[in-house]
């Protein structure tokens, strides 16, 4: 186990990113809340690799078609939470500025959502927690 | 102060990183970079030119069909069309050598008519907005090399 530091940065990256992404949307000057939509892709984002990870026995490490879908699916939901607030800027929806945050807020996000997974995903009694 | 920067060690990282078992995890995800890269590209296109003038919808077709054949190509293991996997599946080697063969027509067809609609359908005509027929070129584009590098990036080895 990792510890509480790296929890507690992880979690701090996390308020970060979700700082960014209510810049975009609250300033004055932006003043409209679309961009919110990329909170369906963030909370969507670990399902699959953890749906995988539940179904499989992970004892063959190397092949694993299953576990290489949930990636695939998983980098298709990071595109599209980038994707989503470009095609509000270029249809105007939003400025580009708050595009520009938004995208920061992605990025942090993501980290540590990745980060999270690194950490304290690979845990051999994985089988034995209660979820 | 003098001396404060002997410290710093660049590219001391030993990172035991083995590529060679991430091969996989690569492969998959520039796979699903290229794939969704693409269809966000004609999702900007249709909202960017809405209208049948300017975008024909029936262009969509094009893409979806990419989407089908990246899916057929991709149901189908190496070992399955190699013959040599542990069981037959429900349509035995033959039928899944057939599979991939319409997969990978279906494939090459889309991406051949999305350069004719390209060629076709804007720059021939001389159309004014020629930006919906570059994204449904791209779009199929980055759905073919995705389904190839999905299909040959990652390697079927239990053991390495």
């Amino acid at each position: 186990m990792a510890g509480i530091k790296a929890l507690i940065s992880l979690s701090f990256g996390g308020a970060i990113g979700l700082m960014f992404l209510m810049l975009g949307c609250a300033l004055p000057v932006y003043n409209t809340y679309w961009p919110l939509f990329v909170l369906f892709f963030y909370t969507l984002c670990p399902v699959p690799y953890c749906v995988a990870r539940r179904v499989l026995d992970d004892t063959d490490s190397a092949s694993n078609a299953c576990k290489e879908l949930a990636i695939f699916l998983t980098t298709g939901i990071v595109v599209s939470a980038f994707g989503l607030p470009v095609i509000f800027a270029r249809a105007a929806v939003i400025a580009w500025g708050a595009c520009a945050l938004v995208l920061a807020g992605n990025s942090i996000i993501f980290t540590s959502i990745l980060g999270f997974f690194l950490v304290f995903g690979s845990n051999d009694d994985f089988t034995w927690q209660q979820w | 102060m003098s001396g404060f920067l002997d410290s710093i060690r660049c590219g001391d990282c030993e990172c035991n990183v083995d590529w060679g078992e991430k091969r996989n995890t690569i492969a998959s995800v520039a796979a699903g970079v290229l794939f969704f890269t693409g269809w966000w590209i004609i999702i900007d296109a249709a909202v960017k030119y809405p209208d049948q003038d300017n975008f024909n919808h029936a262009y969509h077709a094009c893409g979806v069909i990419a989407t089908v054949a990246f899916l057929m190509i991709n149901a189908v293991s190496n070992g399955q069309v190699r013959g040599d996997s542990y069981s037959e599946g429900c349509l035995g080697q033959t039928g899944a050598r057939v599979w991939l063969f319409i997969g990978f027509m279906l494939a090459f067809g889309s991406l051949i008519a999305s350069m004719w609609i390209l060629f076709g359908g804007f720059v021939v005509p001389q159309k004014a907005v020629v930006y919906p027929g570059i994204a449904v070129f791209f779009q199929n584009a980055f759905i073919f090399f995705g389904g190839l590098v999905f299909k040959f990036g990652r390697t079927e080895d239990l053991w390495q």
